[in-house]
């Protein structure tokens, strides 16, 4: 196995919430090589999207320590864990968050022009991407023209943008009837065989059961297929 | 796509919206501009009645305004000593009186008489100048349009005041005078009844010579400065009170209608609050309703500031947009708010309270700027400090 | 006390008006013919004086022909629009102590005359009758009227320039309002949505709206109002402190606050209604399609 892309240790999150803190992680740790494919999954409230948010460093842990190749991103400052994220993690989300007022082609481009990328580099890699995830013919459609599965394939398009090293996939077919769920995992598979690594939280065993390797969280902790 | 482009595709998501805001910024803006024009118009407006009379300096028997004073005595001697002084070019007595026309549709007039061999304070329109009547008995005198429209009047008409330019308590007789020609006062009130005279028959309507005058009128030479020869009439004539056109202008300021100077103040910070409050609550409601959005975008990699940028864009574009039209809808409104306030008694018709200068423009445009900005400031701090977990956590289970 | 000093003063006010040149040092007078005058509080305050203070007035600017007056009080002058502006220094006499001081000794009708008559007509439509009348008896007098025409008068003039200036405010107001109705309609997209899924007719979601908005509008206005009531203090006080005048600048008056409450109460209904309908005209799945 190569140098992993991530690797978590002892990862602790606590909320302080009015009743008292909740933690949501316990002690958590495993890490993920490039060319993995994890799916984490378990119950509501078990604390699969926050240790996914973590991971994305969209938030930060009460204690434990996260190396993104091999370099600590928990205590960068913002601007430079926003750039890690910008260039290194493509994220989907369940509800895709498309922006309304941007075309599919506008949706995917973005990124890349925020990164600095140039404009024909951009219209290459978008053009590649939208044919990539069959969406070429709805280049010029708003969110609000496509169905849930195109929006969803747009999403990981845009995600794939920036060619990162680390894919996360927060319940991509959460809000999808199973047809087209089973096309967005599809479309995983063919990411992650292409060669990206991917770490998908979800509660369909279905997706779950197609990646390499599964991790089952139950109170914060990970309870099954944790890291040798 | 840079965060200007973005601003503008986000604030023209909702064209409705976008175009409610934008007329409401316009509306409030093109308040805001009036003020400005208010707040300095009739300033400028003074300003240029005065010099559009072509005399640079008027010379008084006291601090307060003609008429309202005491009158000065020996007028032909300091007329003539005034204008001696190197920097005069011009000067002219003059005495202004009240008066009636007699008859059964009797009219009062304010009748000024003055020294008539250099300049006038006046610009004949129509006939003659009081000089340049030859060839009849009676006296001359110039006429506004207002007395002549009141009387159906021309050149060559004749009329017959009775003058109450005096504190004598006896009624004084009649005088006759021969209309020269129309003439256009440069502080005319709209509906001011005003006739001039030479200083002669201005002291014979009024019963005896007095050579007294209530104001001098001096024209400075071509390339002297109207403040040295203030200083050197001062000096000539200590116990006279001399200004400027800049030193009345100055006086004005003080003075006069100085309400509308405080009100376009007070209603340009009320406005500019107004502006700042709804603008502010436009954007963080358009950010609360984004919030996902936004932590999305951060998650996706885009950093606190471009974030802040796309907000700031949005406020500058939603301003901008209105600021600009605020500038014609402004100068239209403007037009609108003047001829209301020249129905104000005693307004030269020439005065204008709204007046467009290049400074209020550039003031608008900076104070409209300001409010943008310090209104983007709160839903800026607000999209900038989004927790992206816990807001992507809410949205997906609310 | 005896006070001799000279100042300007804009107006002299004895039953007519008339301009007097200023107050001049002068001998003092034999006692028991001293008038009594009551002075402005301007010009009480600044030049100092006192009830029961001695002052000389002369209407001719050397001061000749001063006569002594006690001050016997102080009034506050009629606040005039026209002319807040203006310090208003003035003093009120007797007629008679007024004429005795203006009369010219070379002019011996001068003691018999005034400066105007004012007279106060039964009908006042019939005044260019006796204008007529008047002129026809005695050729020599001008009769004109005191009467202002609406469009001559100050205050007449600046309601309406305040009216223009509040109708420019409510159409900016208008849209801003909508402008956050059409978003907060927006917001609630969902709640239409599932609200007409489970049955509820468009005129019962409307209901619910309009209820919201005659609330708000209402809480709104009342707000507004209190925030007038509490600047209409701070902004008398400033101009009645800078123009020295008891002049009201500002007054939040039951029809003020009356117009205010029948303006935004409709404007904040119509506005919600308005908001709202464009959501309620379209497809339920189309609200409640993300």
């Amino acid at each position: 196995m190569s140098a992993a892309v991530i690797e978590a240790t002892g990862l602790t999150k606590t909320f302080p919430m009015p009743a008292g803190p909740v933690t949501a992680l316990r002690n958590v740790s495993f890490s993920v090589s490039p060319d993995e494919y994890v799916a984490v999954s378990g119950p509501s409230g078990c604390g699969k999207s926050t240790l996914l948010h973590l991971l994305g460093s969209v938030d930060t842990a009460t204690s434990g320590t996260l190396l993104f190749d091999g370099r600590d991103i928990s205590t960068l400052p913002d601007a430079e864990r926003s750039r890690i994220r910008l260039t290194q993690i493509g994220f989907v989300f369940q509800r895709f968050y498309l922006l309304p007022m941007l075309t599919a082609w506008e949706n995917v481009e973005l990124p890349q022009g925020e990164a600095g990328v140039s404009k024909p580099e951009r219209r290459a890699r978008t053009a590649e991407l939208l044919d990539y995830v069959g969406l070429s013919q709805r280049a010029q459609h708003r969110p609000s023209q496509l169905s849930g599965g195109e929006m969803q394939r747009v999403a990981i398009a845009r995600a794939l943008a920036n060619s990162p090293r680390l894919l996360l996939a927060d319940e991509p077919t959460g809000e999808l009837d199973q047809s087209t769920g089973e096309q967005i995992a599809e479309l995983l598979d063919r990411v992650h065989a292409d060669g990206n690594a991917i770490v998908v939280v979800t509660h369909d065993p279905a997706i779950a059961a197609r990646a390499k390797r599964q991790l089952k969280m139950r109170d914060g902790e990970i309870v099954a297929g944790a890291p040798a | 796509m840079n965060s200007f482009h973005f601003a503008w595709r986000s604030l023209f998501r909702q064209p409705v919206r976008a175009a409610l805001a934008i007329a409401g910024v316009a509306a409030i803006g093109a308040l805001l501009f009036d003020m400005l024009l208010l707040s300095q118009g009739m300033l400028i407006s003074f300003r240029d009645l005065l010099d559009d009379g072509g005399f640079d300096i008027r010379i008084l028997a006291t601090p307060s305004t003609p008429i309202s004073g005491p009158r000065m005595a020996d007028a032909a001697a300091t007329a003539a000593a005034v204008e001696a002084l190197p920097e005069v070019d011009a000067v002219v007595p003059m005495r202004i009186g009240q008066a009636r026309i007699v008859g059964p549709d009797s009219v009062n007039l304010s009748l000024i008489g003055a020294v008539t061999s250099r300049r006038d304070a006046w610009t004949v329109v129509e006939g003659v100048d009081l000089d340049d009547l030859i060839g009849n008995d009676d006296p001359p005198m110039v006429i506004n349009r207002n007395i002549a429209e009141e009387l159906t009047l021309a050149p060559g008409g004749t009329v017959t005041i009775r003058s109450e330019c005096t504190e004598r308590y006896s009624v004084l007789p009649t005088v006759d005078f021969v209309v020269s020609g129309i003439a256009e006062f440069p502080f005319d009130p709209v509906t001011q009844m005003t006739a001039a005279v030479a200083m002669p028959d201005f002291d014979r309507a009024c019963g005896s010579v007095m050579d007294e005058a209530d104001v001098f009128l001096v024209a400075t030479r071509a390339g002297e400065y109207p403040e040295m020869a203030v200083a050197a009439i001062q000096r000539l004539r200590p116990d006279l009170h001399a200004y400027s056109n800049d030193q009345l202008v100055d006086r004005f300021q003080q003075v006069g209608f100085s309400y509308f100077r405080q009100i376009s103040t007070v209603l340009a910070t009320i406005t500019l609050f107004f502006a700042f409050l709804l603008i502010s609550v436009l954007l963080t409601v358009s950010v609360n309703q984004r919030f996902a959005e936004i932590a999305a975008l951060r998650a996706l990699g885009f950093s606190r500031r471009r974030i802040a940028g796309d907000l700031l864009w949005e406020s500058i574009l939603m301003v901008g947009t209105g600021g600009l039209l605020a500038l014609p809808l402004g100068l239209v409104l403007a037009i609108w708010l003047d001829r209301i306030l020249k129905a104000m008694p005693g307004i030269p018709s020439d005065l204008h309270f709204f007046v467009l200068y290049p400074a209020a423009v550039i003031l608008h445009v900076a104070l409209l700027a300001a409010a943008g900005a310090l209104a983007a400031a709160y839903p800026v701090f607000l999209a900038s400090k989004l927790p992206m977990a816990s807001t992507l956590r809410n949205e997906v289970v609310g | 006390m005896r006070r001799r000093f000279a100042l300007l003063l804009t107006t002299v006010i004895a039953l007519g008006t008339a301009s007097l040149a200023g107050l001049q040092p002068a001998p003092a007078p034999p006692s028991g013919d001293v008038a009594d005058i009551l002075v402005s509080r301007q010009l009480l305050e600044s030049q100092d004086l006192a009830v029961g203070d001695l002052i000389e007035l002369a209407a001719d600017p050397d001061g000749a022909r001063a006569r002594a007056f006690r001050v016997v009080g102080s009034y506050e002058p009629l606040p005039d629009p026209a002319r807040f502006t203006q310090q208003r220094l003035e003093v009120r006499l007797h007629l008679q102590d007024m004429v005795d001081m203006l009369a010219d000794p070379t002019d011996p009708q001068s003691s018999e005359s005034v400066s105007a008559i004012n007279v106060a007509l039964h009908d006042p439509e019939g005044e260019l009758e006796f204008r007529r009348s008047v002129f026809g008896r005695v050729p020599g007098l001008s009769v004109w009227s005191t009467v202002r025409g609406d469009s001559a008068n100050p205050f007449v003039v600046l309601e309406q320039f305040h009216l223009a200036i509040a109708i420019v405010t409510i159409l900016a107001s208008t849209a801003f309002l909508l402008a956050l109705m059409v978003m907060r309609s927006d917001e609630r997209r969902e709640t239409a949505g599932i609200l007409r899924l489970i049955g509820l007719r468009k005129g019962r979601v409307l209901t619910q709206v309009l209820i919201e908005g005659v609330i708000i509008a209402m809480v709104g206005a009342m707000f507004g109002i209190g925030l007038a009531l509490v600047a209409q203090d701070g902004f008398n006080q400033f101009f009645q402190w800078r123009y020295d005048t008891a002049l009201v600048f500002v007054r939040v008056s039951p029809k003020v606050a009356a117009q205010c409450v029948a303006l935004a109460v409709p404007l904040g209904v119509v506005a919600s209604v308005v908001a709202s309908w464009t959501l309620l005209r379209r497809e339920v799945l189309a609200l409640l399609r993300r």
